[in-house]
C-alpha cells in the first residue's frame, strides 16, 4: 500500500510539542532557574526540557544569558565569585545543584567544548585519554580502543591515525576543535555542551563540525550555544531564543525559523531592530 | 489591513532589496490587470490592434517573472531570510508564477477577437464578457490584497472563486445548447469555450495567490483546504 504521508526530508525526528515528552525522552529538566552575578540578575526563571539524543541550540544577542545558561548545566558558574543560583537542573532525577553532588562526576557526565580549541600541549593520544587517566584507567588496550573510537566519532581518526604520538598543537584549528570534542566524548558523557564551537573556525571546518554534531546526537544529547543563526537552523532539532536573561521562545527548529510565535523572536532572526 | 512588514532590518540594503522586489511585483500586477482588461475590451470591440498590443505586452510580463524570480533567488543566497522574510520571498516567488500564467491566459482570451463571429454568435461574446468582468474584479481585489498582504481580503477573495466557477458552468451549459442547435458553429463556440476556460483558470490562479498571502501572514498552508478550514486556520 502506498503511504500518503511523505517522509520527512531529513532523518531528524522533530518533536512538535515539547510538553508531550515522556520522562525517558528528557535528558535535562531545567526548573525555575534564576542566576545573578552580584546584584545583576542574568537569568530570569528559566524552565525548559532538553530532549535526549537531540541537538538543542540556544540563540540570542550578546549578553542574553545563553552561555550563562549553558554553563549552569555543568556547574561552570561555581567558579565565578559572587554568582548566586537558585532553581533546579535535573539530570537522572537528581538536582545537579544539590549538596551531595560530586561536581567532578557531574562534569564527566556533562562534557563541554569551548569557543577556541584548547588542546593540552601533549600528544594527540594523550589529549584524548586525559579524562580516562584522571579517573584512573591504566589498561593500555582500553586506552587504545578509547582513542580510536573517540577519534572516529569525532571524524578525526583518518586524518591523525598515523601521527597519534605527535603534538596536538601541530593540528589545524578545525582538527584541534575535533580533537577537543574527541577528548570530551572519550569519557562517555551523556550530555555534550558546545559553547560556540565553530566561531574561531573557517567555513569548511565549520561544516565538518556541524556534520559531526549531527552524528554525535545518536550517542549524546547535544546542547549548543551559537551566534550564527543559520548554524542553529542547520544543526539543531530544538531552538531556544533568549533575550536579556529571559527565555522568550523555545520550540522545534523548523517552526522557530519559519513561523516563530513571538515578535521578538521574529525580529531577531530576521535581523531587525528590536 | 496592511500586514506587509518590510523595513527595520539592520541591513538597509536588505530593506532596499525587498522593497525593490515588492515594487516589481506591483508593476507586474498592474500590467496584468491592464492585460486582462484590454483582452476583454478587444473581444468586445473585435479590436485586432488591441490584440496585437496584448500579445506584445505578454513578453514584458514574462520578463518580469524571470527577473523577480531571479531577485528572489539572489536574496535567498545572499541573505538567508528566515521567518516572515522567508515566507514573503517564497510567497512572491510562487505568486509571480501564477501572475505570469494569468498573463498567458489573457493573451489566449484576446485572440478570440481574431475569430469571425456571426451576428447571432455575438450573444456568446456578451456572456463571455460578463464572466470576464467578474474575473477582472477578482484579479483586482487579489492584487490589492497582495500589495498590502491583507489576509481578510485574501480569504474573502479566495471564497469568491466559487461564484466564478458557477458562472463558468452556466456559460458552458449555454454553449453546449448552442452547439446542439447549430453544429456548424462548433468551431467558433470551441474558441469561446477555451477562453471561458482561461477565465476560470485565472480565478483559480487568483485563489493560489490568496493562499500565498495567507501563508505569508499566518505561516499556515491554505492549499487544498475548504473555505471553512481556511477560516479556522
Amino acid at each position: 500500500m502506498i503511504s500518503v504521508t511523505p517522509k520527512p526530508l531529513t532523518s531528524q525526528q522533530t518533536i512538535r510539542d515539547l510538553s508531550t515528552l515522556t520522562p525517558d525522552q528528557v535528558a535535562l529538566k531545567i526548573q525555575n532557574l534564576n542566576l545573578s552575578y552580584g546584584d545583576k540578575q542574568a537569568l530570569h526563571n528559566i524552565s525548559m526540557l532538553i530532549p535526549k539524543g537531540q541537538v538543542t541550540a540556544f540563540i540570542g544577542p550578546s549578553g542574553c544569558g545563553k552561555s550563562t545558561l549553558l554553563r549552569c548545566i555543568n556547574r561552570m558558574n561555581d567558579l565565578v565569585d559572587d554568582c548566586h543560583i537558585d532553581g533546579e537542573i535535573i539530570l537522572h532525577d537528581e538536582n545537579i545543584y544539590s549538596k551531595h553532588v560530586d561536581v567532578a562526576m557531574l562534569r564527566r557526565k556533562v562534557g563541554m567544548v569551548f569557543q577556541r580549541p584548547n588542546p593540552f600541549p601533549k600528544t594527540i593520544y594523550e589529549n584524548v585519554i586525559y579524562g580516562l587517566r584522571l579517573i584512573g584507567e591504566k589498561n593500555r588496550r582500553v586506552l587504545d580502543e578509547a582513542v580510536e573510537t573517540s577519534l572516529k566519532s569525532a571524524a578525526l581518526w583518518n586524518e591523525v591515525k598515523d601521527r597519534l604520538h605527535e603534538s596536538a598543537l601541530g593540528l589545524s584549528g578545525g582538527q584541534q576543535q575535533r580533537l577537543v570534542i574527541a577528548r570530551a566524548i572519550a569519557v562517555q558523557p551523556e550530555v555534550l555542551l558546545l559553547d560556540e564551537p565553530t566561531s574561531a573556525l573557517d567555513p569548511i571546518s565549520t561544516l565538518t563540525i556541524e556534520e559531526l554534531i549531527n552524528d554525535l546526537k545518536e550517542q549524546f544529547t547535544v546542547v549548543i550555544v551559537t551566534h550564527n543563526m543559520q548554524q542553529a537552523a542547520r544543526v539543531s532539532d530544538q531552538t531556544a531564543f533568549m533575550y536579556m536573561g529571559d527565555l522568550i521562545e523555545y520550540s522545534d527548529t523548523n517552526t522557530l525559523f519559519t513561523t516563530p510565535a513571538k515578535k521578538k523572536t521574529e525580529d531577531y532572526i530576521t535581523g531587525r531592530y528590536g | 489591513m496592511n500586514n506587509l512588514n518590510l523595513g527595520r532590518h539592520i541591513s538597509g540594503q536588505f530593506n532596499e532589496d525587498i522593497e525593490a522586489i515588492i515594487n516589481h511585483v506591483m508593476q507586474m500586477g498592474g500590467m496584468i490587470e491592464q492585460q486582462l482588461s484590454d483582452a476583454l475590451t478587444a473581444v468586445n470591440n473585435t479590436d485586432a490592434e488591441l490584440v496585437k498590443k496584448v500579445i506584445a505586452t505578454d513578453d514584458k510580463i514574462n520578463q518580469y517573472e524571470v527577473d523577480i524570480d531571479d531577485e528572489c533567488t539572489r536574496i535567498i543566497a545572499k541573505r538567508q531570510p528566515a521567518a516572515g522574510d522567508l515566507r514573503l520571498i517564497m510567497s512572491i516567488s510562487k505568486s509571480v508564477a501564477d501572475l505570469e500564467r494569468i498573463g498567458d491566459d489573457a493573451e489566449r482570451i484576446a485572440k478570440v477577437a481574431l475569430e469571425s463571429f456571426t451576428a447571432k454568435q455575438q450573444d456568446l461574446l456578451v456572456n463571455l464578457d460578463h464572466l470576464g468582468r467578474h474575473v477582472l474584479a477578482m484579479l483586482q481585489t487579489t492584487l490589492d490584497a497582495l500589495a498590502r498582504m491583507d489576509i481578510e481580503s485574501a480569504i474573502t477573495t479566495h471564497k469568491n472563486d466559487e461564484k466564478i466557477d458557477r458562472a463558468y458552468e452556466a456559460l458552458l451549459r449555454q454553449l453546449m445548447t448552442y452547439m446542439m442547435e447549430d453544429p456548424r458553429s462548433i468551431p467558433q463556440i470551441m474558441t469561446v469555450i477555451w477562453s471561458a476556460r482561461a477565465l476560470e483558470r485565472i480565478g483559480d490562479r487568483c485563489q493560489n495567490i490568496c493562499e500565498n498571502i495567507i501563508y505569508y501572514v499566518k505561516g499556515k498552508i491554505a492549499r487544498h483546504l475548504s473555505a471553512d478550514e481556511i477560516n479556522n486556520l
